[in-house]
């Protein structure tokens, strides 16, 4: 069966229906929309859907206004007005769903725009994150080689304090000098050394200057330019006072990184004292030497001294009538006489510590025994005492006689080097540190000569006329004194100042040894 | 050899050819009765570009499969559909001829007259194209609805700053 039409209420209906439920739903989808918005107002999806639910309402609305309209116009019979209305309902639709699509299509160019920011956020978030790590890296890198430096700091201020240390507690002298050899730095020992009081004294001087022969400079500076180093050299260093010091120098060239010579540095070490025992032991064997061939010509001339003398004294016998002849006779037994004395004289040089006892000497007595004797004759030449005992000596094991015979040698000597009008100053002390009693003898004579100072505990030196003196006096009393274990010291002019103040030239001081374990052995 | 004309030349020559030998201003045109129909056809075309353009760009970068996403997919479908559907009831409409519309004394008596071939039959269905823009605009709505949700929950543990999207 063939239908002959359709109603078209039915459509009419749903449509009517359909618009209602577009509008509502329209404005619930715009709602939600809002909300995102409002939400997240940055988010541009959420912009795009409110747009895209606002076009919509506006296209719901217009249809549903639009189908509402024509239902109730059609239903009332006027479609001649929905024709008219049918146009604007039409072109609003039209506009509504272009706007859709021209908001769908922007959206994605939007969205493109979007995701390159983004991206390039991300890179630049990335490249921030890469950064932070980089400074936080640094920052731990930083603070480590902060720790590293604090820690080689306190290393160098260690090591800093131990050479500090030993620059300045070293007793040897350590100097640093620039390249025009100006000294820069100097230790304390050093200070003392060339006879400084202050560290400040010596900066800045020429090293050259503390030298007492600038031959000896100038010698080690072209060393010095040629090898780059000096070692173990001896040198004498001159004082303000005018008193030397030898020491052992050992100097380096200084350089920069560039191997310019920025300086020297050098340390030296002081073997004054070292060197003066070494005299003292050269002296030593000189005079045991001596002693030995002395002992041995003395005994050999002594038998024919003895039968010359003898046959000299019966020719006197045999003479007497002859006055020409027994004159010679007397001066062959005179000369021979002190031919005899000499050779007694090397003999007890030679023998010094073998005839005589040893016992308690009061070193005092024994001064004031040999004053007794002597004094007068000082005094005819108008020479006086002055005389400084210590009051309370401990008394010495000492062989008496030999210890009179070295004091009466001084005076004598003393004598003779002030002639006539002056003073002996006689010291006895006891010095408890080295336990040792020293007895001083000085005079206000002439002093000695610097150039014979070495020599006047040699055998047979002497300054006085032929026949005045033998030259074994000083060599006799050395060797007295070294077997008492002491030793005699020269001091022209005296060191010490009371010596100068009393007006002595020279003093010589016999150090005793109070306690002498060898002399007994010995004896 | 030729020398090619320069922009300029030919914008400057154009120029002094309209200033020197005016005539009738075209500026303003008459359209006709036809032009909004096609106007709105245009924009029906252009409103299925746009929806199958997004249709291409949800496919090309596939973001969730949450309730907002699917209620958004399937409303942006529906809209498809209801476009191709208006469009062909607008096409169908004007090849329809004037007297197939009964309008009758009342509205409840309009009438399609027959016969009935596939072109009147599909007119007369496609008129009913709620049954596709009402699911659409529902749908919509309950994505937009998802989405409001999803921001609400995001923002009470991650902050206003955070994007769900």
């Amino acid at each position: 069966m063939m239908i002959e039409s359709l109603p078209l209420f039915p459509v009419y209906v749903v449509d009517f229906i359909g618009a209602l439920l577009m509008v509502i739903f329209s404005l619930i989808a715009f709602f939600y929309a809002r909300r995102l918005t409002i939400l997240q107002p940055k988010s541009v999806l959420w912009t795009y859907m409110f747009w895209f639910s606002m076009a919509l309402v506006a296209l719901a609305v217009s249809r549903g206004v639009g189908h509402t309209v024509r239902f109730v116009l059609l239903y009332h019979g006027m479609p001649g007005l929905w024709k008219a209305i049918a146009p604007f309902s039409g072109g609003l639709n039209t506009i509504t769903f272009t706007s859709v699509a021209v908001l769908t299509f922007y959206y994605s160019n939007v969205r493109d725009v979007i995701d390159r920011v983004k991206n390039d956020a991300e890179a630049l978030y990335e490249a921030n994150v890469r950064l932070q790590n980089a400074q936080e890296a640094l920052r731990r890198l930083n603070q480590n080689l902060e720790q590293m430096v604090e820690e080689r700091t306190r290393e160098l201020r260690q090591s800093e304090k131990k050479f500090r240390g030993l620059f300045e507690g070293s007793k040897d002298m350590i100097f640093f000098c620039n390249s025009d050899h100006l000294i820069e730095d100097i230790n304390p020992s050093a200070v003392e050394l060339l006879g400084f009081k202050s560290r400040e004294e010596v900066i800045g001087r020429p090293f050259k200057d503390f030298f007492k022969d600038e031959k000896q400079w100038e010698m080690f500076k072209k060393e010095l330019c040629e090898k780059g180093h000096i070692k173990d050299i001896e040198a004498e260093l001159v004082r303000p006072d005018g008193s030397t010091r030898h020491v052992i120098l050992t100097i380096s060239e200084m350089k920069d990184e560039n191997g310019n010579i920025r300086g020297c540095e050098g340390i030296g070490k002081d073997i004054t004292k070292m060197k003066q025992v070494t005299e003292s032991l050269i002296q030593s064997e000189k005079m045991a030497s001596v002693g030995q061939l002395a002992a041995g010509v003395a005994h050999e001339i002594n038998t024919p001294l003895g039968i010359i003398l003898g046959y000299a004294q019966l020719l006197e016998e045999e003479c007497e009538d002859n006055k020409d002849a027994l004159e010679s006779l007397k001066i062959i037994e005179k000369q021979t006489k002190i031919c005899k004395r000499i050779v007694g004289d090397l003999l007890k040089f030679s023998r010094s510590s073998s005839d005589s006892q040893i016992t308690d000497v009061d070193v005092n007595e024994c001064v004031n025994e040999v004053l007794a004797v002597t004094e007068h004759s000082l005094n005819m030449d108008r020479i006086y005492i002055n005389k400084n005992l210590a009051e309370s000596l401990p008394h010495i094991k000492a062989k008496k006689e030999k210890l009179r015979q070295v004091i009466i040698n001084l005076l004598n000597n003393a004598h003779h080097a002030i002639e006539h009008d002056g003073i002996i100053g006689i010291w006895t002390e006891y010095d408890e540190e080295k336990d040792e009693i020293r007895i001083i003898i000085g005079d206000t004579g002439e002093g000695i000569p610097p150039e014979i100072q070495g020599k006047i505990f040699d055998p047979f030196f002497t300054t006085k006329s032929v026949g005045k003196g033998t030259g074994l006096g000083l060599s006799v009393s050395f060797g007295i004194i070294k077997d008492h274990g002491g030793y005699i010291e020269a001091q022209s002019p005296p060191k010490e100042k009371r010596f100068v103040n009393a007006g002595m030239e020279t003093v010589m001081i016999i150090h005793l040894p109070v306690h002498q374990e060898n002399l007994e052995d010995e004896q | 050899m030729k020398r090619p004309v320069r922009p300029s030349t030919l914008v400057l020559g154009l120029t002094l050819f309209f200033v020197l030998a005016p005539s009738v201003a075209k500026a303003v045109q008459v359209h006709g009765p036809p032009e909004g129909f096609v106007v709105h056809m245009m924009g029906h075309i252009f409103f299925t570009s746009a929806l199958l353009f997004l249709i291409y760009i949800l496919h090309k970068y596939p973001i969730d499969n949450r309730p907002a996403w699917k209620y958004f997919k399937i409303s942006v479908f529906f809209w498809l559909i209801w476009n191709l559907d208006t469009f062909l009831v607008h096409i169908l409409s004007v090849r329809l001829p004037k007297e197939a519309i009964i309008t009758g004394s009342h509205l409840i008596y309009s009438k399609l007259k027959g016969p009935f071939d596939i072109e009147r039959l599909l007119f007369y269905f496609g008129k009913f194209d709620h049954f596709l823009c009402v699911p659409a605009m529902y749908c919509l709505a309950m994505s937009l609805k998802d989405f409001c949700k999803r921001v609400e929950e995001q923002l009470e543990t991650v902050g206003s700053d955070e994007h769900v999207i």
